[in-house]
């Protein structure tokens, strides 16, 4: 029976009988033949003869599929074009040199950032030395005066500076403001939404700019934005369903086509490799017809679905793109958000692109821009109701959240809910649950944090209560002011 | 060093304290002042009182 098949496999590639015979009896099979090396071709010269083996290994050569390709090689390392990356401190600006020397002949610190602040306000300004000193003199008076002392319970002051201005923002903002004709959440809503640390905010936007060489070129920007915006084919053409040819009929819309940049062609690759629908469209004139391959009528139902909701183009998540002029450049606001595919798209501005949705922030760039994202977020939200809290309580509700390594909720699910004394998490919720896990597993308490030390009856240590006296005999020791 | 608020007031505290129970006032106040608090108040800006703070 194999040999039978075997010979009809020689035949079939036009090696003659008697050959065929002959081969299949030496126990050679056609790939055996037609992979011979020289040894196993020397082997057939004597069992066939020189001019037999040249026709034979003519038939074959021909006939012969090729070899199946070998293990693929192993994947290369990406290789990344080596970009500068950005540094962290930009270089001193002559001025900044000159305030730094001022600050170390007294031996006085300021930090960098108000340093450099002053400096680029009075840059291109021809001051002399002397009243440089003077500035710096009344500086560090005014930078002390806002230094937050050692010991200072700075959490429950952040609580009721972000708490107070909270009260004054309307409980729900109904009217949204904001960028083109978008819907944005402003307001306590947006607020809570921040410190929730929600996975996805109720109205995620994005900012996006783009490089130099395509933000003044409107056309180009067009381009892009029709790139990010996501295209269903329900918003190119019409879907028709035929019930007689069991068919339907996708009848492009060339116009709205056009103006998206999108070919025929392109729909039809797009469809035939979509989900629900895959290989079963074709060309049929100007139209696409999707042939349903099993006779039922759900199927072609379910078709038709699959072929309205076919993404063609865009960026999964984005629902719209608008283009606006700000500042001069052109800039795309969206809704919807995805900030890592965003962030792929040639031309976009990887620097100055954002997005609200501080958890796809983590994602992509990492805990410190979600740190960064959270301040602004608040901040901005705080600004847009015209109230003023200062950064640094919102620095450290955002510092507060991050610190894990990811962004965490404040409240029962994220922080307060983690605290690592038992009392604590007590005092804050569901008392009796914690009390009994914590005596079953045998946790203990250092009684390091404020609200356990109230529970305890000691003094707490924030404030007086952190201060330690010790004895220092001599009047005047180190203890003079 | 310079003392922070809660250092100057928990020593003055300190202070007073000993000074209402009897203790040994270090600098000279007239007469009228009697109040502990008071008294504390000015060793400490003399810089009289023998206590420290223990940082960490």
């Amino acid at each position: 029976m194999a040999a039978k098949s075997a010979i009809e496999v020689f035949l079939r590639k036009g090696v003659d009988d008697k050959t065929s015979q002959k081969l299949v009896e030496g126990g050679y099979t056609f790939t055996k033949v037609a992979r011979a090396s020289d040894k196993v071709k020397r082997d057939l010269e004597k069992l066939l003869g020189e001019k037999k083996l040249k026709q034979l290994l003519e038939a074959v050569k021909s006939k012969e599929r090729m070899p199946r390709k070998k293990k693929e090689k192993p994947l290369k390392k990406p290789e990344f074009a080596k970009k500068q990356l950005p540094v962290k401190v930009p270089e001193r600006t002559p001025m900044e040199v000159r305030l730094f020397k001022i600050l170390d002949k007294s031996s006085r610190v300021l930090p960098h950032a108000v340093v450099s602040e002053i400096a680029s306000r009075l840059e291109g300004v021809d001051i002399p030395d002397k009243l440089l000193e003077k500035m710096i003199d009344l500086t560090i008076e005014r930078f002390e005066t806002h230094v937050v002392d050692p010991n200072e319970s700075v959490g429950i002051i952040a609580a009721q500076s972000i708490g107070e201005p909270g009260t004054q923002m309307t409980m729900r903002t109904f009217h949204y403001a904001g960028v083109a004709e978008m819907n944005v959440t402003l307001g306590l809503p947006r607020l809570i939404e921040i410190v929730d640390a929600r996975r996805v905010p109720s109205t995620p936007i994005m900012e996006i700019h783009l490089e130099d060489a395509a933000q003044d070129d409107l056309e180009k920007v067009r381009e892009i934005a029709s790139n990010i915006e996501r295209t269903d084919l329900i918003d190119i053409a019409d879907v028709d369903t035929d019930i007689n040819t069991m068919e339907v009929i996708v009848k492009l819309d060339r116009k709205k086509m056009e103006r998206k940049n999108i070919t025929p062609e392109e729909v039809l690759r797009k469809l035939n490799k979509a989900k629900g629908v895959k290989g079963l469209a074709e060309m049929r004139d100007a139209n696409i017809v999707i042939r349903c391959d099993e006779p039922s009528y759900k199927k072609l139902q379910r078709i038709s679905e699959d072929t309205k909701l076919c993404p063609i183009k865009g960026v999964e998540g984005i629902q719209r793109a608008v283009i606006r002029r700000v500042g001069g450049h052109f800039v795309i606001y969206t809704e919807g958000s995805n900030l890592e595919k965003v962030l792929e798209i040639a031309h976009v501005d990887k620097k100055r692109t954002s997005t609200n949705s501080i958890l796809e922030i983590y994602e992509a760039l990492g805990v410190e821009a979600a740190r960064n994202a959270i301040i602004n977020e608040a901040s901005r939200t705080l600004e847009e109701q015209g109230l003023t809290v200062d950064i640094r309580h919102i620095m450290l509700v955002s510092d507060l959240m991050t610190s894990d390594g990811d962004v965490k909720a404040i409240g029962r699910h994220g922080i307060s809910g983690r605290k690592s004394s038992v009392l604590a998490r007590a005092a804050f919720e569901i008392t009796s649950t914690h009390l009994l896990r914590a005596g079953i597993t045998g946790e203990v308490d250092t009684l390091e944090g404020v609200v356990e030390n109230i529970i305890v009856g000691q003094p707490v240590t924030v404030g007086t209560g952190a201060v330690n006296l010790v004895w220092a005999p001599g009047g005047k020791a180190e203890g003079e002011k | 060093m310079k003392y922070t608020r809660f250092e100057r007031a928990r020593i003055i505290g300190a202070r007073a304290l000993q000074i209402s129970l009897g203790s040994p006032v270090l600098v000279d106040v007239s007469a009228d002042v009697i109040d502990p608090i008071e008294i504390a108040i000015v060793e400490y800006d003399k810089g009289a009182i023998p206590m420290t703070v223990k940082r960490e």
